[in-house]
């Protein structure tokens, strides 16, 4: 399986003045902007005395500074530039240097591959949105996909918008995606959805299979788009998983309920997941999607990752 | 049997500088190579005096401290310091440690103002392992506010490898001590079986902060003149720095494994001959250095729990951090083949190797 890319940030919490930490399951990366502009990922540790990179400064010429010794890294390839008061001693050997990785940026998002030499075309997403946040999550990457895709009231949160237990239309894979529609209500005050005869709105999504990265869109019954959103998923440290999305709200809404998504916070991934609903949540389209999943990871040519190999 | 550490410990690693000029290869003991199998938490040294509390803290009701988990509690009998490995109120259930005598008692001794527990067998304690400390008083007595207590969030040699390594200083500590400019700086090695010494020389060094505030240095820079010397078995080191102009600052700095991963230190700065104001500002300081290094140490640490394929890269500064990786392998691997004795003595009066001035520590 070839090493996927990952959304890691979003733009705005990449600068050029103090360096993000983030990790990618059990890999720590730091992400910060060179000189240019350019996002740079390297792994969170100085290979001089292990100590975070991501505790150290960013350079007025865009070298990543580690906060322990001093010693300077090039974003792009890794490589000491620079260790204090070694005056014209300057020169290392290509082996004094930090794992870099490959970074990419786009719809405002930043995303990483841990496989620097990777093939995979970086993700595009189709638009920027101007609304985005960052949750944590303590729940497993896999599982928190499975939540979403189950009872996304779980782990979404969205202005006055219930989501119901019934499907305008089942999983299934749309090239290479896994799609789903969900029916949902308004407000809280209404027939249980059970004996409801027609709702209102409906939550399209399209995930990836491998990481759970998520397109959102919001509809009501006349075909307007009310809200869009990008939602990713990433298996962070300790079966953390780190939240980060992106939305923007549709410009033609009707109905008081619709006009409310305007208002600040309309859109959230929770931070919190409720423990005693999701222990008795009984899964449905999660069985299916589970199985997709595992057919398309298999179905793909293995291709090393070089994380652990990184020297 | 003192060498000099005529060229970079790292010569025959994955390094650089290669130019050094080559000394003949050490007897016996791990290799150069051995500095990247470093697990600090695995060591454990025996037979040695551990600093375990500050006299003062120490009165009729135990106070509990450790020594590789192993429980030490202190107390005074008649003004007499005892350490047990039972609390007087425990009702003993475990069997009793091979460290301490009949009565689970172990050899203690009061000395330079500190309580120094034994960590061995009881019938090689000797106060002739005590380390050399010359700017303390042998019977103590230095006010309170010269010492303190603080805890590093790291294991011990970790804690200790930070502080011979002085370059951290420069970035880690710059709005205490200064930055790292300086127009040359010099690093000598000196080392035994039992110890280490480094002696840092900088010349035209941008002044300490805290000194431009609380001594009223005006010049620009200074030159500095740093000296750590380590005890091994004790984790104990002597951090000593001259600045002309400025204050002559001898510390106390004893790393006590309490725990794998932790580390308790007994602090004392003996700052009598400086300014009033420096004289207690300058103890204070080391509550916020203190939390600056662990900002590193603490997520260094578990970084090497386990030994890793993955080399350390060094530059020509680590060779006094590198050497006491080296020697303090050598003493576990003597350790380990049940060698515990002292090829060298710790208690000699190390003034001279710390370059101390005499005239300003008479006791
Ligand atoms: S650990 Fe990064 S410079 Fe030393
Ligand atoms: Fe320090």
């Amino acid at each position: 399986m070839a090493s996927p890319w990952w959304k890691v940030a979003l733009s705005e919490e990449v600068t050029s003045t103090k360096p993000l930490a983030v990790d990618v399951a059990d890999q720590p990366v730091v992400l910060w902007r060179d000189a240019q502009g350019i996002a740079r990922a390297l792994e969170d540790r100085c290979p001089h005395r292990r100590a975070p990179l991501s505790r150290g400064c960013v350079r007025d010429n865009g070298w990543i500074q580690c906060g322990y010794h001093g010693w300077s890294y090039d974003g792009e390839t890794g490589r000491l530039k620079d260790i204090p008061n070694m005056k014209d001693e300057q020169k290392f050997p290509p082996v004094y240097k930090a794992a870099a990785f490959a970074v990419s940026e786009n719809g405002g998002f930043v995303s990483v591959n841990l496989d620097q030499k990777t093939l995979l075309a970086p993700p595009a997403v189709r638009h920027d949105m101007p609304l985005g946040g960052t949750a944590h999550v303590a729940l497993g990457h896999d599982q928190w996909i499975s939540a979403l895709f189950d009872d996304p009231g779980l782990v979404l949160d969205i202005r006055s918008v219930q989501f119901t237990p019934y499907l305008m239309s089942d999983l299934r894979e749309e090239n290479g995606l896994l799609v789903m529609e969900r029916f949902c209500q308004w407000g809280k005050l209404h027939w249980p959805s059970y004996a409801t005869a027609e709702f209102p709105i409906t939550l399209i999504t399209r995930t990836d299979p491998e990481t759970g990265e998520t397109e959102a869109v919001l509809r009501d019954d006349s075909f307007r788009t009310l809200l869009t959103a990008q939602v990713a998923p990433v298996p962070a440290a300790r079966g953390v998983t780190q939240v980060r999305w992106r939305a923007c709200i549709g410009d033609e809404l009707k109905g008081s309920h619709a006009v409310g998504l305007r208002h600040k916070g309309s859109f959230a991934v929770r931070e919190t997941v409720d423990a005693a609903a999701l222990r008795v949540l009984i899964p449905s389209a999660s069985h299916l999607a589970n199985k997709l999943r595992e057919d398309i990871r298999s179905a793909a040519p293995a291709v090393p990752s070089s994380v652990s190999a990184a020297a | 049997m003192l060498e000099v550490a005529d060229r970079s410990a790292s010569s025959d690693t994955d390094h650089f500088d290669s130019a050094a000029p080559a000394a003949p290869k050490r007897a016996s003991g791990p290799s150069m190579n051995a500095v990247n199998n470093w697990v600090p938490h695995d060591l454990v040294m025996r037979d040695s005096w551990f600093p375990l509390a500050h006299d003062h803290a120490v009165g009729k009701t135990p106070v509990r401290r450790a020594v590789y988990s192993h429980p030490f509690y202190i107390w005074r009998e008649d003004g007499k310091v005892v350490a047990s490995e039972f609390h007087p109120l425990e009702i003993v259930t475990r069997d009793k440690s091979p460290y301490t005598d009949a009565r689970g008692r172990y050899p203690v001794i009061e000395h330079y103002g500190l309580i120094w527990g034994w960590f061995g067998r009881p019938e090689a304690a000797d106060p002739a392992h005590l380390p050399s400390l010359p700017f303390l008083p042998p019977k103590g007595g230095l006010p309170k506010h010269m010492t303190a207590t603080i805890r590093f969030d790291c294991s011990a040699p970790i804690s200790l490898e930070n502080l011979i390594d002085l370059t951290h200083a420069d970035f880690l500590h710059a709005d205490v001590v200064g930055d790292e400019k300086s127009d040359s700086e010099e690093v000598e090695v000196y080392y035994d079986s039992e110890t280490i010494t480094m002696v840092r020389t900088l010349v035209n060094k941008s002044v300490a902060p805290i000194m431009k505030f609380f001594s009223g240095i005006r010049q620009p820079t200074q030159n500095v003149r740093q000296v750590i010397r380590i005890y091994l078995r004790s984790h104990c080191a002597i951090a000593y720095g001259r600045f002309s102009p400025g204050d002559d600052v001898p510390l106390f700095h004893p790393c006590t494994p309490e725990s794998r991963d932790r580390t308790r230190m007994e602090m004392v700065m003996n700052t009598s001959n400086a300014g009033t104001m420096f004289r207690h500002v300058m103890p204070k300081a080391g509550y916020k250095v203190s939390r600056q290094d662990s900002s590193m140490t603490n997520p260094q640490s578990p970084r090497y729990m386990d030994l890793s394929p993955r080399k350390d890269l060094h530059s020509r500064f680590d060779q006094a951090g590198q050497r006491y990786r080296l020697l303090m392998m050598d003493l576990a691997a003597r350790q380990d083949a049940g060698d515990f004795a002292y090829r060298d003595n710790v208690s000699a009066d190390c003034s001279d190797i710390i370059g101390l001035r005499k005239e300003l520590f008479q006791f």
